[in-house]
């Protein structure tokens, strides 16, 4: 017997003057190893064509499909129905401008992090398209690869509670940024130089360790360890600058 | 503020106060906590007997220290909290959107943070409190020595309607030590993935334990009132 499913669902469109913010109920019948967004679409197709919800890729590489999904942030594409419970809660994701009911625009919010991250090479090097390319470790470049999987869901942002509270700060994905160009030999910042990026309240002291980005990160990055390095390293960056006789 | 051009506002002036204050932030909380854990280990000698713990008290009190330490640790808390303050969901509907985080997300560490809050600011008050009360009694003659702190004039505290209050402090402060030390680690890259689950174990085993002593030292004055008839 396949098992019917249940799913509360955020509506609300904020384009439409007449929309109220309500739950609605849909229920459907369970398939063979049907995904969240399988559902989603059964029940756009069948039941509701107005029901709004982003996906892509199918395969949790895009990062468009984050929802809150019974209270965790997640990919809608990677859940599958049969390790959800028969009632299911889903919700838009926090801290993005809502889109209508389950779409947020993480765009928006990952351009800017971009810019207030300054996530590109810095380096006064002249490129030279005909030279070799510069060799590098493979230790290196697989810590700079373990880095380089965000694929910009936005789900550890959504979890964060200091980025909800404040819109200021960089966020967890936006400090995982800076933590990525730390390690990379090409870029000539120092600790001094990304100390200007995120020694801040809105950087990584304003971080609090609830660990809800690591917890919630559908790529499984390491973000408890790296916000944890990240804060001694600009902590200690700080604080040399208090031992006496040391110019600062 | 040399330059004057900075006074306008439009240049981006370059501060690495942020870094300081959190790093004393961290050093405040960790004061307290070694203090916490020092005052459960000397109100804990009247489980031995009141004497050793009138004996620890005239230590103190001879050589100045409860009056000095008093003063610093008031210092400190209050250091702690003006540091501590600045993460504190004070401004516009923060406490507001950090609740209805918690509640969207039923995830447990944003929790604890709500906690600490709370209990932090329910430390200040009843904390200073209590250092207020305990330092401004009036000494009592306890074997030929002149004592402010002593197992009877805390006993005839807890057995006079003190004992709610103490349960309480006791409470909060244990549950914001054990959170506070938890977070301190992790925020400052001390535990890691792998530990984190060993670490919330021993924040749990160190919270219960000093709840289940400060509970063995609030009875211990209890029945000491009754037999001393205070
Ligand atoms: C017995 C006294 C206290 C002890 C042992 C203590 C200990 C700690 C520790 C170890 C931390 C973690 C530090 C950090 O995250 O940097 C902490 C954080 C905190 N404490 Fe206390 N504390 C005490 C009293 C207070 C008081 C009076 C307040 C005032 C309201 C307070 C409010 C807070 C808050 C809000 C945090 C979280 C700060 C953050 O997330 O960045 N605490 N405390
Ligand atoms: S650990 Fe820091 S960045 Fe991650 S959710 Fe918590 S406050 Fe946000
Ligand atoms: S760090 Fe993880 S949760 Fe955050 S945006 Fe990248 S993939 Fe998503
Ligand atoms: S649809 Fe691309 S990650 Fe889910």
């Amino acid at each position: 017997m396949a098992r019917m499913l249940t799913f509360n669902i955020f509506r609300f469109n904020p384009q439409d003057e007449g929309s109220k913010p309500k739950m609605q109920t849909f229920k459907i019948e369970e398939t063979d190893s049907m995904t969240l967004f399988i559902a989603l679409h059964k029940i756009r197709e069948e039941q509701d064509p107005s029901l709004m919800f982003d996906f892509c890729c199918r395969a949790g590489i895009c990062g468009a499909c984050g929802m809150i999904i019974n209270g965790r942030p997640e990919l809608a594409c990677h859940t599958k129905t049969k390790d959800l419970p028969k009632v299911t809660t889903l919700m838009p994701l926090p801290v993005f401008k809502l889109v209508g009911d389950l779409s947020v625009d993480t765009g928006t919010w990952f351009r800017q992090m971009y810019q207030n991250s300054e996530s590109w090479i810095h380096t006064n090097k002249e490129f030279d398209p005909n030279a070799p390319e510069e060799r590098m470790s493979n230790e290196t470049a697989n810590a700079i690869y373990d880095l380089d999987r965000c694929i910009e869901c936005g789900c550890c942002v959504a979890s964060c509670g200091t980025a909800r509270m404040r819109p200021e700060f960089m966020a967890p994905a936006g400090l995982m940024r800076v933590a990525r160009f730390m390690v990379d030999p090409r870029d000539q910042r120092d600790s001094e130089d990304f100390y200007e990026i995120i020694g801040s309240d809105e950087g990584v002291f304003g971080c609090m360790g609830l660990l809800a980005c690591e917890d919630t990160c559908p790529k499984d990055l390491p973000l408890q360890d790296q916000l944890g390095y990240l804060r001694k390293k600009m902590g200690i960056t700080a604080i040399k600058h208090l031992i006496p006789g040391r110019k600062g | 503020m040399s330059s004057k051009h900075l006074r306008t506002g439009h240049v981006r002036s370059f501060s690495r106060m942020d870094g300081y204050l959190d790093f004393f932030q961290m050093l405040s909380g960790i004061g307290l906590i070694l203090f916490m854990w020092s005052h459960m280990f000397f109100v804990a000698t009247v489980l031995l007997s009141p004497r050793l713990f009138n004996f620890v008290a005239w230590l103190f009190e001879a050589t100045y220290m409860a009056n000095v330490a008093g003063v610093i640790i008031a210092m400190i808390l209050i250091s702690h909290f003006i540091l501590a303050a600045r993460k504190m969901p004070f401004k516009r509907n923060e406490f507001g959107e950090i609740t209805k985080h918690a509640l969207l997300i039923n995830h447990k560490d944003t929790w604890k943070w709500l906690i600490q809050v709370v209990s932090g600011m329910i430390i200040l008050v009843m904390g200073l409190a209590h250092v207020w009360v305990v330092l401004s009694a009036e000494p009592m003659n306890i074997g030929g020595k002149e004592l402010i702190i002593s197992a009877t004039s805390s006993a005839s505290r807890v057995a006079n309607g003190w004992l709610l209050y103490y349960m309480v402090l006791l409470l909060v402060v244990e549950v914001h030590i054990g959170i506070g030390f938890y977070r301190l680690g992790v925020k400052w890259g001390y535990i890691s993935r792998e530990t984190r689950p060993f670490w919330k174990r021993i924040e749990l085993a160190v919270t219960a334990s000093f709840i289940v002593l400060g509970v063995a030292v609030l009875y211990t004055l209890l029945k000491y009132s009754e037999v001393s008839g205070i």
